[in-house]
């Protein structure tokens, strides 16, 4: 079959499955949150959320056997490193423990698992094909954008994050079937919950003067970006040191949570109901304690996801970004009481695409999702605004996205048609030239100078006679003194001519730090030596050889 | 030969005795063992079409202070310099990847099941996976340390049995000890099996490295693992076609497992294997 049939009609399965998976976590959550309204009120209801976080660890841990997390790293590592390769249960097991989580009350998001799940899905359907590692990242894509345009209805979004975060890389061939499959998950989700838009709401009539007052919220936002990224990276990191176990971890945290949203219910869980009540103009909640409210919520999701709760960082982002934007709002009208701002609301949706763009360095994400959620199309110039602040200004301050950062630090962030990508996919074993004439460490002078008469190598390696074991290298160059006089010919035995002293790289090496040895030494060529054997040696030239041959693989047109 | 059999460690008596073996194998086929502390009980490996969690019992995590001092006496004991691995790649920060670029691996028994199965083995499904998803050969070692004299491949004419057979004869020729063939015959005569072996090429390898061929009616397989000598290496194909996929493909694997006691080199169908190399 044509390969864009193939992958567009592929895409659209792994779009429509991640779609019905999105959706039926959507409706989960709903009727547990709904079933759980009544018990809120009592005094013991700040352990529901560590009773889900403990069940969601237990799962994670014990049954599935999988680290805690939201998991879209994982998805960003496995489509960088492994050509898209996903476990089979990743496409449940984050469903299910995220379900327990924010069901139960957690601070956290239902997008980032049906992320995972529906990338599983895709991957594992271009397993079962047996398509390649391209194909199999685009369907990984695919996955991505269902789930995406599943849970919050908004097909572009789907596709814009699935490009912009996932694959990182726009290019033809990927862009159909996403979109594609974007559709299906957004039809599915519409053929079974029948909603046009997640938050409904008024017209917001932003005008001019609203432009100023954007810009100010914008970078108030981007500051709040980086302290919500700084704040989960902590807690993650604190909860790893401390010696409690994983299920310890998981009640405290909870609880801590549950005590949190005893005060502030706007913490507890995915928080839709409050985001709605933001964008209508009907929340109540005075500055001070919208003020106190953000926190709250950046404490609460830091805390679910770092002491093992399962669950994303979108709704948390949206929720975090509406209470800014009405915090601002609320400043500008108390600063300026007769200001022509637009409402509450409309900078409640700049609030959403400001932390967005800042927490995920995403702009058009935040520009699409936070349109299709509310609809809100006449605010796009506004939004392009904050978005381009937000993110620029987090990127200012905090070089990685929280996505990001992980994998940056253990240099794991490749991205398609990169150095780093291009030189991950070749290994040492390729590159090495194991055509070599060894020479014996007791071997004469005169003897050596007879192979060189023979030989074009400018290096031989000197191994022992008896064990195989390598000693050294002999340099063409280095020797020229010797064999110039031939008076020390039968005087001079190998071992003493030979440079014991050059840096050896071996197969286990990546071709990055081979690369970085042979710079910093002004190397040109480098021995792999394996078990103290000789294998062969790296060149250059091979690298770049192989590089180019890379490089035209991976940017041709297909 | 620069072969690498890559070990997980586990620091108990019972870790010890696979270990031993290990290192026997790998001293008689002159490959490098390879140990891998475990420092979390679960890790990943890639595949080019899978990528399979191996889910490690509690018993790989016993006394991480000491592993690598009781690995190392053991690497000193049989004479081979001690080489560790340590993952640098991680899918979430509990999963370190595991790479799988080895030429053979010493399967950790218990992932197969519970530790209770051991004794004489339980391959479990994450076994198989491995099996079929490997591109190099799987060791399954005896529950105890026990040298072995001879090679045994199990050689059903499919093109795993040929895998396994073409790996029988690389460490015939390795270790220079003799190799049996040992063949369940599906009605067909024995000069279907030989001629198998011509059109693979092997005839030359095969007729020098042979002590001796074995046939068996099919009915008479409980005989043939009976025959195997219990100090033989036996090396067989897993998900082959025909003859071999009756004989190896589900039960059967069990079944040769839980009947003998020898150590197990398995060859899958991602199995790349040359003799020259």
């Amino acid at each position: 079959m044509d390969d864009r049939l193939l992958l567009i009609i592929a895409g659209s399965i792994a779009g429509i499955c991640s779609g019905l998976a999105a959706v039926a976590l959507r409706l989960a959550l709903e009727s547990v949150t709904e079933w759980l309204h009544p018990f809120r009120q009592f005094w013991w209801a700040f352990l529901l959320p560590a009773m889900g976080a403990l069940l969601s660890t237990i799962y994670l841990e014990k049954i599935t056997r999988e680290g805690a997390g939201h998991g879209v790293p994982e998805v960003i590592y496995a489509v960088s490193k492994h050509g898209g390769l996903l476990r089979l249960r990743s496409s449940y097991s984050r469903l299910i423990s995220s379900f327990l989580t924010i069901g139960s009350g957690g601070s956290a998001g239902p997008e980032a698992p049906v992320v995972m799940s529906g990338s599983a899905i895709g991957s594992n359907i271009a397993k079962l094909l047996r398509l390649n590692d391209r194909q199999r990242t685009t369907l990984v894509g695919c996955g991505t954008a269902g789930a995406i345009a599943g849970i919050f209805n908004a097909p572009l979004a789907g596709l814009v994050f699935s490009i912009e975060v996932v694959l990182g890389k726009w290019e033809f061939s990927n862009i159909i079937p996403i979109a594609i499959a974007a559709v299906a998950g957004a039809e599915v989700s519409r053929a079974i919950i029948h909603e046009q838009v997640l938050f409904n709401h008024l017209p917001f009539n932003m005008g001019t003067a609203d432009i100023l007052p954007g810009i100010c919220l914008a970078l108030f936002a981007g500051l709040i970006s980086v302290f919500f990224t700084k704040t989960l990276n902590t807690s993650g990191k604190f909860a790893k040191k401390n010696r409690f176990s994983f299920w310890m971890r998981a009640i405290i945290g909870g609880s801590f949570v549950g005590c949190i949203g005893l005060f502030f219910p706007v913490v507890l869980g995915e928080g839709y109901h409050f985001i709605q009540s933001m964008i209508s103009g009907t929340f109540t909640m005075g500055i001070f304690l919208t003020f106190v409210a953000v926190f709250a919520k950046i404490f609460a999701t830091a805390i679910t996801l770092g002491w093992g709760g399962s669950g994303g960082i979108f709704a948390p982002c949206l929720l975090i970004g509406s209470l800014t934007g009405i915090v601002f709002h609320k400043i500008v009208f108390l600063l300026f009481d007769n200001a022509a701002c637009a409402s509450e609301g409309a900078y409640a949706l700049l609030g959403m695409t400001g932390l967005i763009s800042g927490v995920m360095q995403a702009p058009l994400t935040g520009i699409f999702l936070v349109l299709e959620i509310t609809g809100g199309y006449e605010t796009i110039l506004p939004l392009i605004v904050v978005s381009a602040i937000s993110s620029t200004m987090s990127h200012y301050i905090e070089p990685a996205s929280f996505y990001f950062k992980e994998l940056i630090r253990r240099g794991q962030f490749l991205r398609p048609g990169t150095d780093a990508r291009i030189l991950s996919d070749l290994n040492i074993s390729e590159l090495v030239s194991t055509e070599f004439t060894n020479v014996s460490e007791h071997m004469i002078f005169r003897e050596f100078i007879e192979i060189i008469k023979t030989s074009d190598q400018f290096f031989f390696p000197v191994i022992d006679e008896n064990t195989g074991a390598y000693k050294g290298m002999i340099e063409i160059r280095n020797i020229r003194r010797y064999v110039l006089n031939p008076g020390i010919y039968d005087m001079v035995f190998l071992n003493q001519i030979m440079d014991t002293g050059v840096l050896t790289a071996s197969l286990e090496n990546d071709l990055q730090d081979v690369l970085e040895m042979m710079e910093t030494n002004n190397m040109e060529s480098i021995p792999v030596v394996e078990h103290d054997t000789f294998i062969g040696m790296i060149s250059k030239t091979r690298i770049l050889d192989l590089y180019r041959r890379e490089l035209i693989m991976q940017t041709s047109v297909r | 030969m620069n072969y690498k059999l890559l070990q997980i460690f586990r620091n108990t008596p019972f870790g010890r005795e696979t270990f031993l073996q290990s290192l026997y194998f790998c001293k008689t086929i002159h490959a490098h063992p390879v140990v891998y502390i475990p420092e979390s009980d679960k890790f990943l490996m890639y595949f080019p079409n899978d990528a399979i969690q191996i889910d490690l019992d509690s018993s790989y995590l016993t006394s991480p202070k000491t592993a690598k001092q009781h690995a190392s006496e053991l690497f000193d004991e049989m004479g081979f310099k001690p080489a560790f691995f340590a993952p640098r790649s991680f899918t979430a920060s509990t999963l370190p990847d595991i790479p799988t670029n080895f030429d053979y691996f010493c399967c950790p028994r218990s992932v197969s099941d519970l530790s209770s199965k051991i004794g004489l083995g339980h391959i479990g499904p994450k076994v198989r996976r491995i099996i079929k998803q490997a591109p190099f050969p799987v060791l399954l070692t005896s529950p105890v340390f026990k040298p072995w004299k001879s090679i045994a491949v199990f050689f059903g004419g499919s093109t795993n049995a040929r895998k396994a057979l073409q790996m029988g004869l690389k460490i015939a020729m390795v270790s220079k000890l003799p190799m049996d063939i040992y063949t369940l015959r599906e009605k067909k005569s024995k000069g279907y099996y030989e001629n198998i072996i011509k059109e693979s090429d092997l005839a030359g390898p095969v007729s020098q490295f042979l002590r001796e061929w074995h046939y068996y009616e099919k009915s008479e397989f409980d005989a043939m693992l009976y025959d195997v000598p219990h100090d033989a290496l036996i090396v067989l194909g897993a998900y082959g076609h025909g003859v071999i996929k009756d004989l190896l493909f589900g039960s059967k694997m069990e079944k040769i497992q839980s009947t003998v006691t020898n150590n197990l080199l398995i060859t899958g169908p991602q199995c790349e294997l040359s003799l020259l190399h």
